[in-house]
């Protein structure tokens, strides 16, 4: 289960352990590592529109 | 645990994508297409449905035929039916169901002014798509082989804000900026002020206080997460702020584009005042979405003033950390300086980073405006005629403000738009409607042949509308009736007033003070 002060905690409690990954709003262990992804994701898409549009 | 479900669904969901995408592309849907005048999304139909269809029949081929163990790659494909199912919703209702609500809506004739029903309620593929995922998850409950892939529709949202970084310049913030870091200071620091005292009077928890007035004050979310270990808030009372924030971010949605459109406000003042009366970043996105979905202006402002207020939330999370600590004498000590840099949106940062980068030139001329850049270096064919400068001429006396009437000045000496600064004050002009509807035509076919818009930008907003669409649907998704009864009591009580107030105060002043320059 993931952190006890992630802000996801009214779901998880109504969702039990439904994931042990992550939690009911997220699928990563933590809201830093979800920043992160979607800074890569959107470094891809700017690279991918940079290169060829 | 294996979180692949064996289901035929996504394969499906991708067979339907290909038929969406060969029936637009052979010409199969011309006539609906027609009817409901959906051919600007033309490319977005085809594109997405390739990449859906793509996506959906190899991974629902393998959902069906593969063997499956505990494991990254069963982990993360697992996410592509829910990722292709939200997609199916959020796409049907921007493409098909959209149009023809819109389409109805016109067939009824205007309601309130020149604005049809479907523009007064905000009637679009955004609040749809939300409506869509809270009647999804309430009465038929997500499918247990997409309930992965709706985790990330909050991932899609951050990627959305992100790259909203690249429509902005620092010409165009530095404009925008001083205007939203005084609003939304004044705002920020009145609500949290506010919350404190009335937590205060009303005997709520010190840790209940602090949290809701980070939630209240700052970005909701985020900001309740960022302040939590400060004042040491218990899971309750954060599950308590949350449900608060949700109630009110989601009444604020529905309610915030109705009272836009009954106040004729125009993208920067709505922007504005969504941007500071909303707390939560993807609600404030969806109102600015849903007051213009058509373009992107509204949510370009609106992020800015989000984006500020985030900006905020170091300076709140130290002015709660030194006020908790005053007020509970053996609270546990806390390293404010170590909570920020570990509990800071690095989305914000990179926000910020995509706006230097497109700051500097890369994806559209540095001056760039929302996308479109400014050059007046154009051919003589695009210059106005004889005619029009007289039809000017008429009309001029009409102009009371020196600034419009010198700007209109150099445009008829010119026959062109001298500058940017007269480009902004001729489209106030037209926004006016100080002039007959004739000579504004003129007026905007003047702007109109000095502003262009930069490809890579253009390419930038398609993505951005996918993105927020897909995050909003799953959003809607994740508003269950639970979650919206924990926010009874207390602080829904001090959540209402404080962010009514807040509502309020920011519409009168921004009517007041803020004046249209798009």
């Amino acid at each position: 289960m993931s952190d006890p002060n992630s802000q996801d905690i009214d779901l998880q409690v109504e969702a039990g352990a439904k994931f042990h990954r992550g939690s009911a709003l997220s699928i990563f262990t933590t809201d830093r590592r979800e920043d992160f992804v979607a800074l890569v994701f959107a470094l891809l898409i700017a690279l991918g529109v940079y290169l060829f549009v | 645990m294996v979180y692949t479900k064996r289901s035929p669904a996504l394969l499906i969901m991708g067979i339907l994508f290909l038929l969406i995408g060969i029936s637009v592309q052979f010409g199969l849907q011309s006539g609906l297409i027609k009817y409901l005048s959906i051919d600007k999304h033309m490319t977005e139909m085809l594109s997405v449905s390739y990449t859906a269809a793509t996506a959906g029949i190899l991974v629902g081929l393998w959902n069906l035929f593969g063997t499956h163990k505990e494991g990254h790659l069963d982990y993360y494909l697992s996410t592509v039916g829910g990722v292709v199912f939200i997609l199916l919703i959020a796409m049907g209702i921007r493409w098909y169901l959209d149009p023809w609500v819109a389409v109805l809506s016109k067939a009824m004739g205007p309601v309130m002014a020149d604005k049809y029903l479907h523009d007064v309620l905000g009637l679009n593929y955004v609040v749809l798509g939300i409506i869509a995922g809270i009647i999804t998850v309430n009465l038929f409950k997500i499918p247990a082989w997409a309930e992965n892939g709706v985790r990330l529709s909050r991932l899609g949202l951050k990627t959305g804000v992100i790259l909203l970084g690249t429509l902005y310049s620092l010409a165009e913030l530095a404009h925008l900026g001083q205007l939203s870091v005084v609003l939304i200071g004044f705002f920020v620091l009145g609500s949290v002020g506010l919350v404190l005292w009335m937590g205060q009077r009303r005997h709520i928890s010190n840790s209940m206080g602090g949290v809701l007035s980070a939630g209240m004050g700052v970005c909701g979310v985020s900001a309740t997460v960022a302040a939590s270990p400060v004042v040491n808030a218990k899971s309750a009372e954060i599950a308590y702020t949350i449900g608060t924030i949700l109630l009110w971010g989601v009444g604020c949605m529905f309610l915030f584009p109705i009272v836009g459109h009954i106040f004729h406000m125009g993208p920067v003042q709505f922007g504005a005042w969504a941007g500071t009366g909303i707390l939560n970043s993807a609600q404030v996105a969806g109102a600015a979405l849903a007051f213009q979905p058509n373009g992107i202006e509204t949510l370009k402002v609106a992020e800015i003033f989000n984006i500020t207020r985030v900006l905020f939330l170091p300076i709140i999370v130290l002015w709660l950390a030194v006020w908790y600590v005053r007020r509970e004498a053996g609270a546990e000590q806390v390293n404010a300086g170590r909570v920020i840099f570990e509990k800071f949106p690095m989305f914000v940062v990179g926000f910020i980073m995509l706006f230097a980068l497109s700051s500097t030139g890369l994806f559209a001329p540095a001056n760039h405006y929302q996308g479109q850049y400014f050059d007046n270096n154009i051919k003589a064919e695009k210059l106005l005629s004889e005619k029009d400068v007289g039809l000017l001429k008429g009309e001029a006396a009409k102009v009371q403000r020196n600034d419009q009437n010198e700007a209109l000045q150099r445009l008829m000496d010119n026959r062109k738009v001298m500058g940017i600064d007269d480009d902004d004050t001729l489209r106030g002009l037209v926004n006016a409607k100080t002039l007959g509807k004739e000579a504004n035509d003129i007026l905007k076919k003047a702007h109109k042949a000095v502003r262009h818009t930069a490809k890579k930008i253009a390419a930038f907003r398609d993505w951005i509308t996918v993105l927020f669409a897909f995050g909003l649907t799953g959003l809607g998704m994740q508003i269950t009736m639970s979650s919206i009864r924990q926010a009874g009591g207390q602080p829904l009580v001090i959540g209402g007033v404080v962010g009514t107030l807040k509502a309020v105060l920011s519409l009168l002043v921004i009517l007041l003070f803020v004046r249209e320059t798009i």
